[in-house]
Formats: C-alpha cells, structure tokens, sequence
C-alpha cells in the first residue's frame, strides 16, 4: 500500500513523492525510504508515518518541535487521509491519496493554488481512465467490450461518431463496432489513408480540419461523411497492432484538440489489451464448440453403424470401426435381400461434421439402392456415384468397395470406387489381393463408370475388406505400417473366426503405433464363408 | 511442409516438400487459392519432394482441377513417387491429370496452347 503526498517547503519548488514502505521516518535528515523535508525549521527526525487497518498514521517523534494536522498539533498518532495537510516548522506536506485512484480528491486537496490547468486535465484523464479501465474489466462478449470502449469515447470525448476496426485472421481491418451521435445518419467510414497511417504505422492521427490538412488533401471524401475533425489511435498490445479507433465530427460541432488526442491514446491502450483478452477467451469459446461439433460427428458416425451384423449360418462376419479423434467418414454396412448379403466399406475424404454428414449421405444411398429390386451391381454403384456428385462444390469424395455375396453359393460380385483393394485368406491361409476393375471414388465424375468382378469363396476362405487407417497408421517415428506389416498381422492372427481375425490386426496396428494418435479412422471387415456345411 | 515457388514462362512450378495429410494441406490449398487469386491458372505440381499423400491432400487436387478447369487454365502433375502414384491410382484419380515424369515436361505441357 502507498501514499503519494506533496512536499512544499519555503524557497523550494514542491515535490511529490510517494510512500511505499509501511513505516517510516519524515525529517531533514530522513533517508529512503523515508520522507526528505529539506528545511532547517524541520527537525532531523521529526515525524513517523505507518500503515494500520489499510490507513495511514502519523506520530510525532520530537518532543520540542511540534507536528500539526490540518493546523492542529497532535500529540498522539492520528490517522490522516487525503485533503489533509501536516505542518511541521516552516514545510507542509499534503496527502494526496493512493496513487492512480484518487487524482480527484488529489486535486481538491491541493487546491486551485497549486494546480495548473494542464494539472487539473491531467487529474481528469487519470480519472476517466481509470473508471474505463473498471468498466472495461465487467465485459465479457467482444461485441460488447467494443460498444462500451465507444460508449466512454463518446462520454468523454464527445464525437458525433466512432469506429473501431479489428483485424481479422486474414490480418485485414475490418469494421468491428461503430456508434453515432444522434443528429448524424449514414454509415460511419474511415479513409483508408487514416487506416494506412494509423494500423499501418500505428501512430495516432489528429487531423483538425480534414479538407485543410496536406496529408490527407486530395484524398476522395476523407474519412467519415462530411466530416472535419478526426481522431485516430491504434490498438496496440505486445504482439503488434490489433485494430484502431477513429472518432470524428464536424469541425463546426467539435474540433478535437492534442489533448484530446492523448486522451484517446491512453483509452485506446487500456482498451487494447481487454480487447486482446476478451477476443482470445472468445476463441477458446469457439475452439469448444468445433470440439462438440467433432464429437457430435463421432456420435453420428457410430450411431449410423449397423448395431446387429446379419446373422447366417453360411456367413461367419465381424467388422469395427476405430475413430480418429479428429473424425474421419469410414462406413461399412450390410444389407441382407434374400439369399444376397450386400455390404460396403467406405472411407469418406475430409474430416469432421462435412465428412460424417456424407458418411450418412453415403449409407443411405447404399442401403436405398441396393433394395432396387434385381439391380446389378455396377448399376448401383452408378446410381450412388451420381448422387454424391450432386451439389459437391466442396469436392468430398468416397472411395469404397460395394459387393454381395450369394449365401448359397459362395459366390461374390465385387466393385471398386477408388478403395484399396481386398484382401482374400484362402482356407490354408495364403493371401491374395483380389483384382477388380478399378474405378475413380464416389463424387468426382458424374459420368464415371463401374465395373464388377466376380469370384467364388471357397468354405472357409474369408474375405477381408479395409480402409486405409490400416495401412498408412504411423509410429510415432513416422515410420508407414504398410500393406506387408498387414499381411503379416493377417497372418498372426488367432485363427478360426473374423471376430479374432479382426481383434488381431486391430492389436497389431495399434502396437505398431505406440500411442501415436490415429490420422484417419480404422474399418475391417471380415466375410468368412463357411458354406452351406457350417462346422 | 515446405511450399516452393517457381515462375517459367506462364507457369507457376509449385513443388511442396514434405507430407500432404490432413494437417498440411490446409496450407498447400490456401497456396494455390491464393497463385489462383493471382490469375495463375497454368500450374504444375512437382511431386519430386513429397513422400506421402492421403485423401486431405487428393481433395485439394481435385480442388486445384476444377478451379483450373473453370478459369480454362492448365494443370499437369509432376515427379510422383511411387507411394504418392499409388494413392492417386488407388482413388482412380490418375486419369484426371496430365502426368509426365518431371516438372520441365510437365511446364512444357502446361504452357502449349
């Protein structure tokens, strides 16, 4: 806690000087950080000043030369406040009050002898910004912190109209927040040489009659419409120019003053550093809404899978779905028309809301088209393709592998649309990748075709369809899993059933990995045919 | 990821270093916005320093493709790695581009009428 007091002595100019230890001695003699009163009226040690219960006490220390408060010698300690004054021989000192929070009263307690009107202006600056500065602190939106930096603007400046101007993440100015005075209409405007001379060099500008005034002469209707008087300052904090503040009025109404202009500088840098606080708690604000949009994605994501794979005796089938924590759009599904199993593995390109939206998008699509009755495979790869390609300005694209499986016969009819390809475990165990046609992913070409292949699944031969998020899983060295490192997980893996088939790829990417987090989700899916002599 | 830059003629060369995934393409596509800002509509990507592409980096060439399109401008790919060809054939999107082995072929291409 300090004290800024006033020191006047006679034949000496005054000094003010502010105390800042709890306890000290004032007095010719006085060293720091005590109070210097360099008169000889004055005794050496004469008077001690202490703080108590927030407040300042005063306590004379000699016995012959007395200490007076406002003209009355005490002889015990008394507190003292601001307004006071304490006489000790010939010097006087005033109590001003703390520093920063009471220039008001200072001024009132110094009185109209000691002030000058550069004083007096001084006092009423420190005072409006400090109440800008506590009215600052209570807001809490942007929107609303920049009308009340305007609001004060206007209280204590009076403009006819204000703007403020904040960059964007482009690093371009734009409007932010504007206010006018009753009697004018219209937008509020900056010329872009005010902006250029103000953000761009972030110095203040102070132009007292806009038409007159050689840096701007010239310049197409200057700053606001039909105005004279113009005030500019940026917005600076420690990482560089965040935005401005211009306020204006006719030069008839108002002309704006130097001091008028050091008033807004010193608004301006208060308000900067809120600005700054407020805008990045905004931010933080938004980063958590697109997180509860990711996560509002994972859950549309594994809601739209199927909850209940098809159970057939001819089939032994297991799929799952691993989540990227920034969500991909894989997909897989099955639909079960009489003796076909049809199913689908997709990986959806883009991540988040946009990607998962599609994932649905394209599900239903599956779904809808291969209940057309009797379609032929390639057909409906074609009826999904030209959908997805519908309104695709943002270019998502699905790559997938659509096929159906004949229960009763083993047989397979298998399509690609820009997917990796299938993998096929023959009963003994040795693995193929199964050659289909290729053909451009879901959403880029209207006109693209399809192509289907066929092949048979012998009993207990199983199909294994993936996505890349097998394939491309990184370690945290940066090191590719790669299609050899599956074949192997294939092969490692417990034998018997898709369910262990599947659970050991999962387990062998993820040790490969070692906590490094997923880029894109991981799908399986394992089609094991155990024929019409299930064993 | 690192984006260079070379002016030949009409052409812009642009020739990325490092990975294209979803975490550096955000960049390589506000890169090409901007040379398409710029009226470059003659643009070759040089592939010779790229070692892995994922479907972030194919969307951005698709992107690049239709934009390129539209302005009736050229776009021809250059020094892709096996891994990185691989990617755009598996997607089937290979027979979208023009392809030539390197970037000087791929300009020469670019820049016919």
């Amino acid at each position: 806690m300090s004290l800024r007091v006033r020191v006047e002595a006679p034949g000496a100019p005054s000094v003010d000087s502010v105390i800042d230890a709890a306890d000290i001695v004032i007095g010719r003699a006085a060293k720091p950080p005590g109070l210097l009163v360099a008169d000889s009226s004055v005794s050496r040690q004469h008077a001690r000043m202490v703080t108590r219960d927030g407040g300042w006490w005063i306590e004379a220390l000699s016995p012959t030369n007395p200490t007076f408060v406002n003209r009355f010698p005490i002889d015990a300690p008394r507190e003292v406040v601001a307004g006071d004054v304490v006489q000790m021989g010939q010097a006087s000192i005033h109590i001003l009050g703390a520093p920063g929070d009471s220039a008001d009263r200072a001024e009132s307690a110094v009185g109209a002898s000691a002030s000058s009107p550069e004083d007096a202006r001084q006092a009423a600056r420190l005072r409006t910004l400090n109440e800008v500065h506590r009215a600052l602190a209570t807001a809490i939106s942007l929107t609303g912190l920049l009308d009340l930096i305007l609001e004060r603007c206007f209280d204590v400046l009076r403009p006819e109209e204000g703007i403020i101007l904040l960059r964007n993440q482009a690093g371009d100015l734009v409007p932010a927040a504007s206010r006018q005075g009753k009697a004018v209409g219209g937008n509020v405007f900056v010329s872009r040489r005010i902006i250029d001379e103000v953000a761009g060099k972030g110095r203040s500008a102070l132009v007292v009659d806009a038409a007159i005034d050689e840096r701007f002469s010239g310049s197409e209707s200057i700053i606001f419409s039909g105005v004279r008087s113009v005030l500019a300052a940026p917005l600076n904090d420690a990482e560089g120019i965040i935005g401005m503040i211009a306020l204006s009025s006719r030069a008839a109404v108002r002309q704006f003053s130097q001091h008028d202009l050091e008033m807004l500088e010193s608004l301006a840098s208060a308000a900067a550093l809120r600005v700054r606080n407020v805008a990045l708690a905004e931010e933080a604000a938004e980063r958590k809404v697109l997180e509860r949009e990711l996560a509002l994605a994972h859950d549309m994501q594994m809601s739209m899978l199927p909850r209940h794979l098809p159970d057939r005796p001819e089939i032994d089938l297991a799929a799952s779905l691993t989540p990227a924590r920034s969500v991909g759009g894989d997909l897989y599904d099955f639909v079960l028309t009489g003796d076909r199993l049809w199913f689908i593995v997709g990986d959806v390109s883009g991540k988040g809301v946009a990607a998962s939206l599609y994932m649905a998008v394209t599900k239903t699509l599956f779904r809808a088209t291969v209940q057309i009755d009797g379609i032929d495979l390639a057909e409906a790869l074609g009826r999904m393709n030209r959908e997805l390609c519908r309104d695709n300005d943002q270019m998502i694209f699905v790559t997938a592998l659509v096929g159906h499986l004949t229960l009763s016969t083993g047989q397979v009819a298998l399509a690609d649309a820009g997917h990796n390809p299938a993998v096929l475990i023959s009963p003994d165990g040795a693995l193929s990748q199964v050659a289909i046609p290729k053909a451009i992913a879901f959403g880029v070409l209207e006109e693209a075709q399809f192509t289907e292949g066929r092949f048979t699944l012998l009993q207990n031969a199983t199909l294994l369809l993936f996505t890349d998020g097998a394939t491309d899983a990184r370690n945290p060295a940066g090191d590719i899993f790669g299609e050899a490192a599956l074949d192997a997980a294939i092969t490692a893996a417990p034998k018997g059933t898709s369910a262990a088939l599947v659970a050991g790829i999962i387990t062998a990417v993820e040790q490969f990995s070692a906590g490094a987090p997923p880029e894109d989700d991981l799908t399986l899916l394992a089609l094991r045919y155990r024929g019409d002599d299930p064993s | 990821m690192q984006i260079s830059n070379t002016k030949q003629g009409v052409v812009v060369i642009v020739a990325p270093v490092g990975r294209i995934d979803s975490t550096t393409s955000p960049a390589l596509e506000a890169h090409l916005q901007s040379l398409a800002r710029a009226g470059e509509h003659r643009v070759v990507i040089d592939f010779s320093g790229v070692d892995y592409i994922s479907s972030a980096g194919l969307r951005v060439m698709l992107t690049l493709a239709k934009r390129t399109k539209e302005a009736r401008g050229k776009v021809a790919l250059a020094g892709l790695g096996d891994s990185v060809r691989q990617v755009f054939e598996l997607a089937g999107f290979l027979p979208l581009f023009s392809v030539e082995a390197t970037a000087e072929m791929a300009a020469a291409k670019v820049s016919a009428a």
